[in-house]
């Protein structure tokens, strides 16, 4: 039987301790919480992208924070990156719904360029048994001035971290990405870190410049990473962010940062330095948990190729391989319908 | 400060060009494998009476017996230290000459498909490179014995021909009119109409020296247009003063690419200005331009390329006639004054044109008074296949060009990195890059055509045209510097 | 045994705080490294880039000794530039590239801090013909300045200088640094040879080259603008 692209990504990323088909369960950001609230463009959005949730008036979005740990057991504190997808609805919520969809992470960059390097990278990183380090060999590291292999969380019996590391040392392009991971680390709350959605997009303004861009969430109150020093905590995400909403909104930032001459839009795993020039979109605000966690949470599909007129995707293979991977992802746990469904 | 300049000390392809008189070209590329050899080749050049080995032409008027063959010589860095020149004396030239060129690749905008890890033979090999040697001469057989005479003292790494273009006529009447065919380069523009000039030395009318430029704008040990600036002169003086510097560059030209976008920028206009269309090429203006009625589409594609360029294909400046080129000038100084356009306030020639750029004249420029200390020599040929835009090709085809002036990082860097890319020299383009020549790729590049009314349009979207396909910097010694180097003894 | 850390392993994990580790690193194991795999000096300064945001206000910090360490020795200083404001103002006037520029004396070095566009020897040079003179009295008063009086005479020597003294500036993305070592030691680049681990050795080790340096080419709230853009758009003239 022959896999389509999107089907041998969705496969790459499975653990051996993640979901089953039954649980009908995410194979990674596995665990998260959805919200409601609303994004207003700013002033100036328009004269940068020309699509409808750009144009002005408030719109109502949906969004999911996650996990990126596609383990069946949830494990918040573990030092890991997030997910924060949103839709934007330009219309009333239904079967033809026109909503587009921004997925983010918060890291700021992929791990590899391509389909192939993400499959090798995948198949090199699949979790193995993973041991704390001997003392006697962390003193030996230190004395070699290289970094000792991080303690294992309690609970933790198998981890990508050799792989992933083995990885690094090989190919050039992931070395950024990785080292950022193994120090990513777990926010405080979901409303306290910044989300990155990594590709590269084509924006087109108002009098029909063309910008190839790439966006990321700011949240307003600032970004605050957990002290990782304390004891482990599995399940405080999702409370922290009831209980913060109930206090009050949560807002976030879109700025858009617009590329130059010189970078590659395909490659989704260099990041972009800090000089560039960063727009202000718009801001999120998020108000209230959803209701439904399972129809407007675990079942909302989202994906990040779902675009509008004013937004399209740019050349990147990792962005145009996810159109698929997270239809065949939504068709494996039976999530709502999306327009790139084919039944 | 002036010296008395003795012209027989000057190689002669710095303050003149040879191009008129002498369209066949050779560039040889060397490398000292016998230093024996080498230096007696370059001691006995120097003279000229040993059969065998071509004389070294001099700056020396020629009177009226016109040389027949021009030869001069080009050291790299890599090459004065092959010679054997001393440490002590190579520590003294200027730290980007020492570097060389592929080591500033990215300085000059040379990534992508310009860069150095592209170039091919023998520019992947800059640490062999050590000589490069021009022949110019009246006809082929003359370059082939020289290159016979010169690879018994060196070897030859590669070779590069470059030729006037002889395919002016079929390009159609805009670029007629100016009666010097010899100086075409691919994209079809006229070349090398405005230099510095050395007029005290090298007219005989010595009454023309109003605009001369100062023998420090290409001669090591002069002073320079900078007040009270002098470069260093590399040590010891033998061999550094009255040397310059060359960037030599292997420019491919994407001809056809260019055509093609052409095309594409006149479709874009006829669609998009409306109204404003008489701002830019009113009603019969396309006659003006040469073409005949209703050509509207011809006559916008050459607005586009005179703006791009800041002239017409036939050298008229944009500044001084916007609308459409002149066409027969009447003679060469009608030529020279209308040459010496202004681009003061308003100016028809918009900022972000190549010739602007990189030449700025008296117009507003953000680093003042720098306006012309950045000045330099340029003497280049095309090289590759005549090119018909009604039989397109993409055989490789562009320029040999040689950017000369007594110190590259004052001179052909400063204008290639904050000039002509970066456009730092007026804030309406900074952070854009020279439509022509500039790093340009599709997604970010963007030029303002100006219209009548003083309002633009933005074009945008097209690629880089000009390719880097190899380059060296090279130090062009003296006569006197050349026998030093002859006399150098091994330790 | 598994996954519960002993007294030993939490012991071990602590070491790097305690004080005669750190000792012995810097005594022992830095140096050994430093020795057996050294890494070169590496220059000062932004690196070249085609990008025209990191093209823009770009950061010269320039670190010179002074030669008279007291506080007479900073006075001088002091006063050099403080009596030459004129020629400072229409040095950064006319030279129109220049966001911001500040002297500040710290523990006898007198660094100057500035915030300027475009090329870097550029800039130098345009300031020496607007400012030589400025120069000149500063150069008067800082370690190895007499090499280069008058500046005017000794441009591109002046301008190595400069060079020569202003901060390497660590990349954004750490793990670049190996392919900067890569190239100063004449290496091929995107060599598999170094592993993600070894981070902190080429760390530590480059910043043993390079004691004094910049995180960075800093943060900017209004990036990829140039002086001359700012001021046209605020109407103040460039």
């Amino acid at each position: 039987m022959s896999f389509s692209v999107g089907e041998q990504l969705f496969e790459s990323v499975k653990r051996p301790d993640g979901p089953t088909p039954e649980d009908k369960l995410r194979p990674v950001h596995t665990y998260g919480i959805g919200a409601y609230g609303v994004f207003k463009a700013s002033t100036v959005a328009k004269n940068f992208c020309n699509a409808l949730h750009f144009r002005g008036p408030q719109i109502p979005v949906t969004v999911r924070f996650s996990n990126g740990l596609g383990c069946m057991a949830q494990h918040d504190s573990w030092s890991d990156p997030r997910g924060m997808a949103t839709r934007f609805y330009l219309s009333e919520k239904g079967e033809n719904e026109i909503a587009t969809d921004l997925i983010a992470m918060t890291l700021p960059e992929y791990f590899t360029p391509t389909v192939d390097t993400f499959l090798a990278f995948a198949e090199m990183a699949k979790p193995t048994p993973y041991r704390r380090e001997s003392a006697w060999r962390k003193i030996w590291d230190l004395l070699n001035l290289k970094i000792p292999q991080p303690d294992p969380n309690p609970g933790e019996i198998i981890s990508p971290y050799e792989g992933a590391m083995a990885f690094a040392g090989l190919n050039d392009f992931s070395k950024y990405s990785i080292y950022q991971v193994s120090m990513i680390g777990a926010p405080v709350s979901y409303a306290r870190a910044a989300y990155h959605a990594v590709h590269t997009f084509i924006v087109t303004g108002q009098d029909g410049t063309r910008r190839w861009v790439r966006f990321a969430w700011t949240p307003t109150v600032g970004v605050l990473p957990r002290d990782q020093n304390e004891k482990p905590q599995d399940h405080y995400l999702a409370h922290e962010l009831r209980d913060r909403l109930s206090k009050g909104a949560v807002e976030f930032c879109l700025m858009m940062v617009i590329g130059e001459v010189g970078d590659d839009f395909a490659d989704s795993s260099r990041p972009w330095g800090s000089q560039r020039q960063r727009v202000n979109m718009g801001t999120l605000t998020l108000q209230t948990v959803a209701d439904d966690q399972i129809t407007d949470c675990e079942r909302l599909s989202f994906n990040p190729m779902r675009l509008i007129d004013g937004i399209e995707a740019s050349d990147d293979p990792l962005l145009l391989a996810r159109l698929q991977t997270y239809e065949a992802s939504r068709t494996a746990r039976d999530g709502a319908s999306c327009p790139f469904s084919r039944s | 400060m002036s010296k008395t300049l003795d012209l027989n000390e000057l190689q002669g392809n710095i303050l003149r060009g040879y191009r008129a008189d002498l369209t066949n070209v050779r560039y040889l590329f060397l490398e000292v494998v016998n230093l024996g050899e080498a230096r007696r080749f370059l001691g006995a050049a120097i003279e000229g009476v040993t059969p065998g080995i071509p004389k070294i032409t001099t700056a020396a008027h020629w009177a009226d017996q016109k040389p027949q063959m021009c030869f001069n010589i080009g050291v790299t860095y890599e090459g004065l230290k092959a010679l054997g020149t001393p440490a002590s004396s190579l520590a003294t030239f200027p730290v980007e000459f020492v570097e060389g060129m592929t080591r500033r690749a990215l300085k000059l905008g040379d990534f992508g498909p310009s860069a150095a890890n592209h170039w091919p033979a023998p520019f992947d090999r800059p640490d062999r490179l050590h000589l490069i040697a021009t022949i110019y001469a009246v006809n082929q057989d003359i370059l082939d014995d020289i290159q016979d005479q010169v690879s018994q003292a060196f070897s030859v790494l590669g070779v590069r021909d470059a030729r006037a273009r002889t395919d002016a006529n079929v390009l159609g009447p805009q670029y007629a009119g100016d009666g010097s065919p010899n100086n075409r380069v691919f994209f079809g523009y006229a070349d090398s109409i405005s230099q510095p000039k050395f007029n005290h030395l090298t007219d005989a009318q010595p009454e023309k020296t109003s605009d001369s430029a100062p023998l420090g704008t290409v001669l090591l040990g002069h002073p320079t247009r900078m007040e009270g600036v002098m470069f260093r002169v590399p040590s010891p003086k033998a061999l550094g003063l009255n040397g310059s510097f060359n960037a030599f560059r292997v420019l491919a030209q994407d001809t056809h690419g260019f055509e093609l976008y052409l095309d594409q920028a006149a479709e874009e206009l006829e669609q998009m200005l409306g109204e404003r269309m008489d701002q830019l090429l009113p009603v019969d203006g396309e006659i003006l331009i040469g073409f005949e009625k209703g050509q509207r589409r011809e006559a916008l594609r050459e607005i586009v390329a005179a703006q791009m360029c800041g002239r017409w294909r036939n050298g008229t400046p944009v500044a001084n006639s916007p609308s459409h080129p002149i066409f027969n000038i009447p003679n060469k100084d009608q030529a020279e004054a209308f040459n010496a356009f202004s681009y003061a306030a308003p100016s028809a020639c918009p900022v972000g044109a190549h010739i602007r750029r990189t030449n700025p004249r008296d117009g507003e420029v953000v680093q003042r008074g720098s306006n012309l200390t950045r000045q330099m020599v340029r003497r280049g040929m095309p090289y590759g296949p005549d090119f018909d835009p009604k039989n397109p090709d993409n055989e490789e085809r562009g320029l040999l060009g040689n950017f000369i002036g007594a110190n590259l990082g004052a001179q052909f860097e400063a204008v290639m990195c904050d000039w002509l890319n970066l456009g730092l020299l007026h804030p309406d383009i900074t952070g854009l890059n020279d439509p022509l020549i500039g790093a340009n790729t599709p997604e970010t590049s963007a030029f303002d055509l100006l219209l009548r009314d003083g309002t633009s349009y933005r074009l945008r979207g097209f690629p880089r045209f000009v390719k880097t396909r190899g380059g060296a910097y090279t130090f062009l010694p003296s006569l006197p510097a050349i026998e030093y180097l002859s006399q150098l003894k091994s330790r | 045994m598994a996954n519960g850390a002993g007294w030993f392993d939490r012991f071990v994990n602590s070491l790097p705080e305690r004080g005669w580790f750190k000792s012995l690193s810097n005594i022992v194991v830095v140096p050994f490294w430093a020795a057996v795999d050294p890494r070169p000096k590496l220059p000062g300064g932004p690196r070249p880039s085609v990008q025209p945001s990191e093209s823009l206000q770009r950061m010269m910090n320039l670190i010179m000794p002074l030669k008279n360490k007291s506080p007479v020795g900073r006075a001088m200083a002091a006063m050099v530039i403080s009596q030459n404001i004129d020629e400072i103002f229409t040095g950064l006037d006319n030279v129109g590239t220049i966001h911001f520029a500040r002297f500040i004396i710290i523990d006898d070095n007198l660094c100057m801090l500035s915030v300027y566009d475009g090329d870097f020897s550029n800039y130098i040079r345009d300031f020496i013909v607007a400012i030589g003179n400025v120069f000149d009295g500063i150069l008067s008063q800082v370690e190895g300045g007499d090499d280069v009086i008058p500046t005017r005479d000794n441009v591109d020597k002046f301008i190595d200088w400069v060079h020569d003294r202003d901060l390497f500036q660590l990349p954004d993305f750490a793990t670049d640094i190996f392919a900067l070592q890569d190239a100063a030691m004449g290496r091929p680049a995107n060599s598999a040879a170094h592993k993600l681990d070894e981070l902190p050795r080429a760390m530590i080790l480059q910043l043993k080259a390079n004691p004094n340096f910049s995180l960075g080419g800093g943060y900017r709230g209004y990036a990829g603008l140039s002086v001359a853009q700012i001021r046209q758009k605020f109407g103040l003239g460039w």
